[in-house]
């Protein structure tokens, strides 16, 4: 079982000596069931997590989309100094504003960032990929420490932090089997699925639990929106230009070209770019296996190559597998990967502030593929291999 | 055995091995007509349709002669094993080499930073296909020296295949301490290259693949009386004037060669070694190494090829990785012959 609050093994420790004195006073009449109170916020794009707020607390769930939103995952969010409420008893609980956290991915950093609550960080699934400023000082200072990833978590070091909540990378139907220590040390895991949303948007929406958990609700949401405004501008400009150019992503590796599928928050971006993509009507939210030989017809041809990976130049790419100079994309010169901002670390900010900034990423996307339509040609994450 | 009776399985596997061979060329993901087919590689216009002889030239020939030379490489290299040993479970991979050829695979892809000197190297190159090919020769070499050193010190074969394996054993920990602490998008491509793969070997790579692989198959057939005279226990073998010692160091440097080539290029591809020498003593039906050694090519390129074929099947854009299509295909196949043939021949070994 998940323990609910520290306090909670005193209080049932009372309340199992009010039944030996023979009362039935346990039932103590303080700790009415919160009041549903209007929503502070709406989450519009993402499908994966919805927030219903209560009088003194919040009650996050969170859906595994695979079994159709019927298996949800509960999380309550209770402010510090309300008591839990008693009606729903069993249900992990996280102390609100939290005040020192962990996470696991660098899109978690540029969610704290995003929510202005990046020195709140104290523990990181791996610290050698660090952007973020704030982060990279926290570690110099001893402040972050590192806590390892899925399997590989220090369980002790994370309990010796003793953080008001764990934020992992999760599917939400895997249940938290791995983390069962965790739980029973009072430390609440939250699964992030943000990667399982199928539109840049929805992806980054999921600040918005971050938000809920240091009670930054409105303001993130006033962020975000703009946010969301500018992605949805460019969008309209990128969707409706032609014509559209066509694109290939990613490198094959051994034989396999994984393609992002039609669902994928990759191909969403590629259409509202206003790119021709050949498996834009695929089926699936991840990607696409496919061998050699079922993209070279399309690679051939493509206009452009994005998101090409490991490589920094054409030689690199050459130097990967030599038939890729035969591709139109390689002899045009039409080679843009994402990593202008690689950090003197080798941590990609593409990975990790391009996350909570989907419209920087699609204006650098429009910008390549339809030169001229916006204003400015600098590009933000992406570079052109020369 | 008289030579009559061999003719008939030799005929019929070599058909078999031309059809294979044009099968996988004609199997693929995209539908080529087959009078197409022979027009792209009979005469190779720049007229074409150049997506249809891009995929021919440039991606179905180059993996089916890949597939020809790490069917031979791997089938002897297992032969040879097998023989040195007396051992039916002997593989290429049993002194450790494809392990040594793994860990330095995985020392370039999975490094995540955490060495110094390995990002040395990644800021120098990207981890291009060189790069893997190289850091592969270099842990398969390093493993086989060691095996070399220490087979040195030691008379008995049996102790030399149980250190050969206990060195596999390292390797594998050393690896897997790196894919523990590694991204996992590292440990995806790590995982990706020991899956196995004959589709990322082109243009000069797949010339020096030929070259190495061509010259330890013909160091194996001329040590074909060597492995004979192995077979018949070593005391025999030291009788007939061998020096068991110096046998064994070349078979071990023509495995090494063989597994530790075909390794670096293709990954470690699987069951193909074990499998084809016990099928080759059963079509053939002899313990004769100057018969066993062209079977076993003969048999490993067929299987090879035909797996190939099944991991591309028609109609699906995806290709199975090729150590699935050999284990999954391949080992009901050598049970059904096997079961068939009632008993092994015990006597191939010992």
């Amino acid at each position: 079982m998940v323990r609910n609050n520290r306090g909670h093994g005193l209080l049932s420790f009372f309340a199992s000596l009010l039944l030996l004195a023979g009362g039935c006073r346990q039932r103590a009449a303080e700790y009415a069931p919160g009041r549903k109170i209007n929503p502070r916020i709406s989450v519009r794009y993402a499908k994966g997590f919805t927030i219903d707020y209560y009088e003194g607390y919040r009650d996050v769930s969170i859906f595994d989309r695979k079994a159709g939103r019927t298996d949800t995952l509960h999380y309550l969010l209770v402010e510090k100094g309300v008591d839990p409420p008693v009606n729903r008893p069993g249900l992990p609980v996280i102390v609100t504003p939290v005040e020192r956290m962990a996470v696991i991915s660098s899109m978690h950093i540029a969610m704290a960032e995003f929510a202005g609550v990046a020195d709140r960080i104290t523990g990181l699934g791996s610290i050698q990929y660090v952007n973020s400023p704030i982060v990279r000082a926290g570690i110099r200072a001893g402040k972050v420490k590192q806590v390892g990833i899925d399997a590989g978590i220090n369980n002790e070091a994370v309990i010796a932090m003793h953080p008001g909540v764990l934020i992992v990378m999760s599917n939400p139907g895997t249940g938290g089997g791995t983390y069962k220590t965790l739980t029973d040390a009072g430390i609440p895991v939250l699964p992030d699925a943000d990667w399982l949303e199928t539109t840049p948007l929805g992806r980054a929406e999921w600040v918005k639990l971050v938000a809920a958990l240091v009670d930054r609700d409105e303001t993130v949401e006033t962020k975000f929106d703009s946010l969301a405004r500018s992605y949805r501008r460019l969008a309209d400009i990128g969707s409706h230009a032609s014509p559209k150019p066509s694109v290939i992503t990613d490198m094959p590796f051994k034989g396999t070209w994984y393609v992002p599928a039609g669902e994928s928050f990759m191909a969403q971006f590629l259409r509202d770019a206003g790119a021709d993509y050949h498996w834009s009507d695929t089926k699936g939210t991840g990607s696409l296996a496919l061998g050699f030989e079922a993209v070279a017809p399309v690679a051939l041809t493509a206009d452009v190559w994005i998101n090409l990976g490991n490589v920094d130049s054409k030689a690199d790419v050459a130097a990967k597998d030599n038939r890729f100079s035969s591709l139109h994309a390689f002899q045009t010169g039409a080679l843009y990967n994402y990593n202008r901002r690689v950090n003197d670390l080798g941590s990609n900010d593409y990975w990790e502030s391009g996350s909570m900034h989907p419209d920087l990423i699609l204006a650098d996307l429009i910008r390549i593929l339809h030169p001229g339509l916006l204003p400015g040609d600098s590009l933000y994450y992406y570079k052109q291999l020369k | 055995m008289n030579g009559q009776l061999r003719k008939l399985p030799l005929t019929g596997l070599l058909l078999l091995l031309v059809l294979a061979f044009l099968l996988d060329i004609s199997a693929g993901a995209v539908r080529i007509p087959l009078h197409d087919i022979f027009r792209i590689l009979l005469a190779p216009s720049p007229g074409d349709d150049s997506s249809w002889s891009f995929i021919i030239e440039k991606i179905r020939l180059p993996k089916a002669i890949t597939a020809v030379l790490a069917g031979c490489g791997l089938s002897v290299g297992g032969l040879q094993m097998q023989t040195l040993f007396r051992n039916p479970l002997a593989d290429p991979g049993v002194l450790g080499i494809t392990a040594g050829a793994s860990l330095g695979v995985a020392a370039v892809l999975l490094s995540g930073g955490s060495m110094a000197t390995i990002y040395a190297i990644k800021e120098l190159s990207s981890p291009g296909s060189w790069l893997i090919a190289g850091a592969a020769c270099i842990g398969a070499g390093g493993v086989m020296l060691l095996v070399l050193v220490l087979s040195g010190r030691l008379r008995d074969n049996v102790l030399m295949l149980i250190i050969g394996l206990m060195i596999g054993s390292i390797t594998l920990a050393l690896i897997s301490i790196w894919q523990y602490f590694s991204n996992p998008e590292e440990v995806k491509d790590f995982l990706l290259w020991t899956f196995g793969s004959l589709g990322g070997v082109t243009g000069r790579q797949l010339l020096i693949l030929g070259v190495t692989v061509l010259t330890g198959l013909v160091a194996a057939f001329l040590s074909s009386k060597m492995l004979d005279a192995l077979l018949l226990g070593e005391n025999y073998a030291r009788s007939m004037g061998l020096t068991v010692r110096r046998a064994r160091t070349i078979i071990v440097c023509t495995t090494s060669l063989l597994a530790g080539s075909i390794t670096a290029f293709c990954g470690p591809i699987g069951f193909i070694g074990i499998a084809v020498p016990h099928l080759a003593r059963l079509f053939f039906n002899t313990s004769s190494h100057r018969v066993l050694v062209p079977a076993c090519c003969l048999i490993g390129t067929i299987l090879l090829l035909l797996c190939d074929c099944i991991s591309q099947w028609p109609g699906t854009q995806s290709v199975l990785p090729i150590n699935i299509i050999t284990s999954l295909v391949g080992a009901p196949l050598v049970i059904l012959l096997l079961v068939r043939k009632r008993d092994l021949n015990v006597n191939a070994y010992r």
